[in-house]
């Protein structure tokens, strides 16, 4: 008897506290939950999106313009890594319980191919909201339109600029000038003068990445895949083109290879480098290494030599916010969105001063933020020479398959720094992302 | 008399029962059942939640998978190095630590626990610039002149494996460590005493002594780090990410890059899963086997 | 312990074994009072920046609240794992028998296989089930691990028969010898699984992200996933975030660590 009483004891008790404790502390939040996300006709948002410092805040000052003229609307904004929200979608679709999904969520450019495809039932069509997209440069839409329907609303901008040390190409003679509207040779003869002249490296790039090698071809406006869906790797002779460059500029040192991403943000702020090529968001990073305030210069990239269409101008990255199937108030999502992120120079003219975000939306250019001039770059009027290029950069189809075809150049890049043949590294990349695609 | 003893049996087999029932309770619902579900998956094949039945095709696919077997060899690699280099380090430093008379023991032992405490992200930045090209690694090589030139420890395949080999032993030690300390305190210390006085040497203590009295702790602590090992997914990902050109990638990585970053394929993601389970159970019953053998 | 000459050595082996060990600890305090940029380039000296960094981060993130959150998690996760745990590797150890060693055998399997095999069924489960977004969904796969069952039953084996004997003899209940008998005698294994246990429950990131979908749970884990993942990276801060962080499991250890003195002989004598 005793025995039993003893063991029920230790069970009850066991369950109990546990149960008490779990609850206790979750009760207020699931079913708050439940009211932002399930509950009809409810005038919140719930949001997820990644970097409190950029991307949220900038979701928070659409909200505060938003409630100016809609008092009741709320927004729940939830901080939530890139690489945690993918695996948060990925368990979700999986399971198969989208109830679970926020109303609006933020997506890297490059996965939204990925999930609007494999996931036909993820995310709202929105082509018929009311969203002006014609308003967006071709390129950035190119993302998030499937089958010429539209499943987002563009933001975050990804187009490259390349960034040079103004004092250290001085010193070897040049100026920024000389490094406008040029292509990869003229590019690789400077900076071989350059590191001859000063020690220093024009460029930097992590190791282990095939972005450097998206960024040149995407300039010219040439995929990795067929029309047909199937991989365009071996013997694509831009791709080859790409890497040749990639090697002689790794070679002569014009380019730093490090290891990681904090060496490589250590190579221009702690001014080991000579420049940055890379997506706009970048300048985020750039302008903390505050001494070196006015040393810097912006213009465009260079171009892919004697390629049909080459231009100078590319894209690296950006983002896009979507609407989910579990969004119960579509319309008050839609139509926040498209007021705010979609038809607010207000919102635009916050955010640039307050957290570097440069906009997508076209209109936003003509405004006096986006024509000022900028201590840190020497005073040129960076933001609306950004603005100029993302209209300008070609769009391309970076395939539902893009993670798996860039981690598979990513592989190639690696092995031809150690000197493996390009062309049977591609077609070892190619059989890799077939492989991925059976 | 003979009655009330057995009664006494069953009621002690049904008391040993009762201990177990809210541990079993809890692992068969949150790992026997979704193991369950998931190896179900793994005879599934196709992208999102469009999967069909397919057999084993999953479990044969692994195999031409060239970057899984690469990610396998690696694991073992890693397996065979680290983990008997760690065991011997951290049982001799758990000995170390256990004598009451040493000074500064708290300080000590707190110390060497602390690696596997530090968060992964500090002790990865570290570890990448102490083994940078310009890092502090390769400045003392070059100065003591064992190097000629800067060498990128990262961005070479071997040297990027020894480099998450080293990492591993210096997060991990301390770790066993402890249960060596906890499974020392089992042995009575006037043992040693004893055997001091015999003029036994400190090392043949350590042999006759320490290592066959610890010895369930030691095969405790091989079957973790082999499964900890076959299931390595931190440093992979974040010292290396799995490169140069997936050198140093481990299956774990691979299976969540598979399943979360490209096009998910939660049926071949599941099957490389249960490649690790079966690899891990039989290397266990194998760790087991010897262990027991010697007992005899 | 013995020469002189040999002692010096000992002392000196430990102490470069410390200072390895210690040194990116003493490299994320240096670390966080310095700027950003000086971080990453490497510096090794102390710098001012430590106030501006704290600043910067409770002004993004909330530091406090979400240290709490992980402290309640955290112990509540620990007591209740030693309890079960420890009852469970106590009764397969002290009560063999054949079923019981298969039953074994499941439960070290189920460590086995990656969690991220499990994580897709287990959300289907808790969907159905109602935890998702519940603080005791995440705590429950953490309450039964086979690591701790093992460590449990192998040093169960160390405890003497004949103490269980008596006790029966005397009337004890099984489950008072376990609790007034074993427990007060295993303190060394009990501190060494508090420390381990507390250490993985504060660790603990990957299932609690994926089923909260809320700010108010967020733990120091996250916290910190949160600071590295935006276009800027401050350096500076995110050492302090992660000094903040290993506080905790040292205090704990160093606390916990002096129970490994006391043998179960001594203590049952």
């Amino acid at each position: 008897m005793m025995k039993k009483k003893m063991i029920s004891l230790v069970l009850a008790g066991v369950m109990a506290t546990v149960l008490l404790s779990g609850c206790g502390g979750a009760s207020g939040t699931s079913s708050k939950g439940n009211d932002d996300t399930a509950a009809g006709g409810s005038n919140t948002l719930t949001v997820w999106a990644w970097d409190s410092q950029f991307n949220l805040y900038a979701m928070e000052e659409a909200a505060k313009i938003y409630q100016k003229d809609h008092p009741d609307f709320q927004l729940n904004a939830i901080e939530i890594t890139w690489d945690d929200l993918q695996t948060k979608i990925g368990t979700i679709v999986g399971s198969g319980d989208y109830s679970q999904l926020p109303d609006i969520c933020l997506m890297q450019d490059y996965a939204y191919q990925k999930y609007v495809t494999i996931y036909s039932d993820l995310f709202q069509d929105i082509t018929d909201s009311g969203i002006d997209f014609s308003q967006f440069p071709e390129g950035k839409l190119a993302a998030s339109v499937v089958d010429g329907k539209n499943y987002g609303v563009p933001f975050d901008n990804g187009t490259d600029v390349a960034i040079y040390r103004t004092d250290i190409l001085e010193e070897a003679g040049y100026t920024l000038d000389d490094l406008t509207d040029i292509d990869w040779n003229r590019f690789i003869e400077i900076g071989e003068d350059v590191y001859a002249k000063t020690g220093y490296s024009l460029l930097s790039v992590q190791t282990g990445s095939s972005d450097m090698i998206y960024q040149m071809m995407q300039s010219a406006g040439k995929s990795t895949w067929n029309e047909d869906g199937s991989p365009n790797i071996a013997g694509n002779e831009y791709l080859k083109q790409c890497l040749e460059i990639y090697k002689q500029m790794a070679d002569k040192r014009i380019l730093e290879v490090v290891n990681s991403w904090d060496e490589y943000v250590a190579t221009f702020t702690s001014g080991k480098t000579a420049g940055v090529l890379n997506g706009c968001w970048i300048m985020v990073q750039l302008e903390s290494a505050e001494e070196l305030s006015g040393k810097w210069g912006i213009t465009n990239v260079p171009s892919l030599p004697g390629v049909d269409g080459a231009t100078n101008y590319t894209n690296q990255g950006g983002s896009t916010w979507a609407i989910t199937t579990n969004c119960s108030n579509v319309e008050l999502a839609a139509d926040f969105l498209g007021s705010t992120f979609a038809g607010s120079t207000e919102l635009y003219d916050t955010i640039l001063p307050g957290a570097g975000a440069i906009a997508t939306w076209l209109p936003a250019k003509n405004s006096d933020v986006y024509n000022q001039p900028v201590e840190y770059y020497g005073g040129q009027a960076v933001y609306s020479m950004i603005a100029d290029y993302a209209s300008k950069v070609p769009s391309v189809d970076l395939g539902i398959f893009y993670t798996e075809a860039n981690a598979a150049l990513a592989t190639v890049v690696g092995n031809i720094l150690g000197g493996a043949d390009i062309a049977s590294e591609l077609e070892t990349a190619q059989s890799t992302v077939e492989f991925n695609m059976r | 008399m003979k009655k009330k003893g057995l009664s006494m049996k069953q009621k002690q087999s049904t008391a040993g029962w009762m201990f177990l029932v809210p541990a079993i309770i809890l692992i068969c619902c949150f790992s026997l059942y979704p193991a369950l579900s998931a190896f179900i998956t793994s005879l599934k094949t196709g992208t999102g939640t469009n999967l069909t039945f397919t057999g084993l095709t999953n479990y044969i696919r692994a195999f031409q998978d060239d970057v899984f077997v690469q990610s396998l060899k690696n694991c073992f690699f890693y397996l065979i190095i680290q983990v008997p280099v760690m065991l011997v380090m951290a049982l001799i430093l758990a000995t170390l630590l256990n004598n009451p008379k040493l000074k500064f023991r708290g300080f000590f032992r707190t110390a060497i626990f602390l690696p596997c405490a530090t968060s992964l992200v500090a002790y990865a930045i570290i570890f990448r610039s102490l083994f940078a090209t310009d890092g502090f690694i390769n400045s003392v090589l070059l100065k003591m002149g064992i190097l000629s030139e800067a060498y990128n420890f990262l961005g070479n395949p071997l040297s990027a494996k020894i480099v998450i080999i080293i990492a591993l032993v210096w997060r991990w030690t301390g770790y066993n460590m402890v249960f060596y300390l906890a499974g020392l305190q089992n042995i009575d210390y006037s043992v040693y005493e004893a055997a001091k006085i015999d003029g036994a040497s400190p090392i043949q203590t350590f042999f006759r002594i320490t290592v066959p009295l610890l010895k369930p702790t030691i095969l405790m602590t091989a079957i973790m780090s082999t499964n900890g090992t076959l299931q390595l997914f931190d440093e992979s990902m974040n010292l290396t990410n799995g490169g140069p050109g997936n050198a140093s990638i481990t299956m774990s990585h691979y299976i969540y890059n598979m399943a979360f970053k490209g096009v998910p394929n939660f049926g071949y993601t599941s099957a490389m899963s249960f490649i690790i389970l079966i690899l891990v159970a039989i290397l266990a019953f194998v760790q087991k086997k010897v262990g027991e053998d010697n007992d005899q | 312990m013995t020469s002189k000459p040999k002692l010096v050595f000992m002392y000196l082996f430990l102490s470069i074994v410390s200072l390895i060990s210690i040194f990116p600890l003493a490299w994320m305090v240096i670390a966080a009072t310095n700027k950003s940029i000086d971080v990453i380039a490497g510096k090794l000296t102390f710098g001012t920046n430590l106030v501006e960094n704290y600043k910067n981060l409770i002004g993004q993130q909330p530091l406090w609240g979400n240290f709490w959150n992980s402290c309640k998690y955290t112990i509540l996760v620990t007591v209740f794992a030693l309890i079960i745990s420890s009852l469970a590797g106590y009764g397969f150890e002290i009560y063999r028998g054949k079923a019981k060693e298969r039953l074994y055998s499941v439960v070290l399997m189920s460590m086995m296989i990656p969690f991220v095999a499990l994580m897709v069924p287990l959300f289907r489960m808790y969907s159905k089930l109602g935890l998702l977004n519940t603080v005791l969904g995440f705590m429950l796969p953490s309450l039964a691990t086979p690591l701790l069952i093992m460590m449990f039953r192998t040093n169960a084996k160390a405890f003497p028969v004949d103490i269980i004997e008596a006790a029966r003899i005397d009337g004890t209940t099984e489950f008072g010898i376990f609790f007034k008998i074993y427990i007060p005698s295993m303190k060394a294994i009990f501190a060494a699984a508090g420390v381990i246990t507390f250490m993985n429950a504060w660790n603990n990131y990957l299932w609690a992200k994926v089923i909260m979908s809320d700010n108010t749970t967020q733990t120091m884990p996250m916290l910190i996933s949160n600071l590295t993942s935006g276009y800027k990276t401050d350096y500076g801060m995110l050492m302090l975030a992660v000094f903040i962080t290993t506080i905790p499991t040292a205090v704990v250890f160093f606390a916990l660590q002096k129970y490994f003195v006391e043998g179960i002989t001594g203590s049952v004598k």
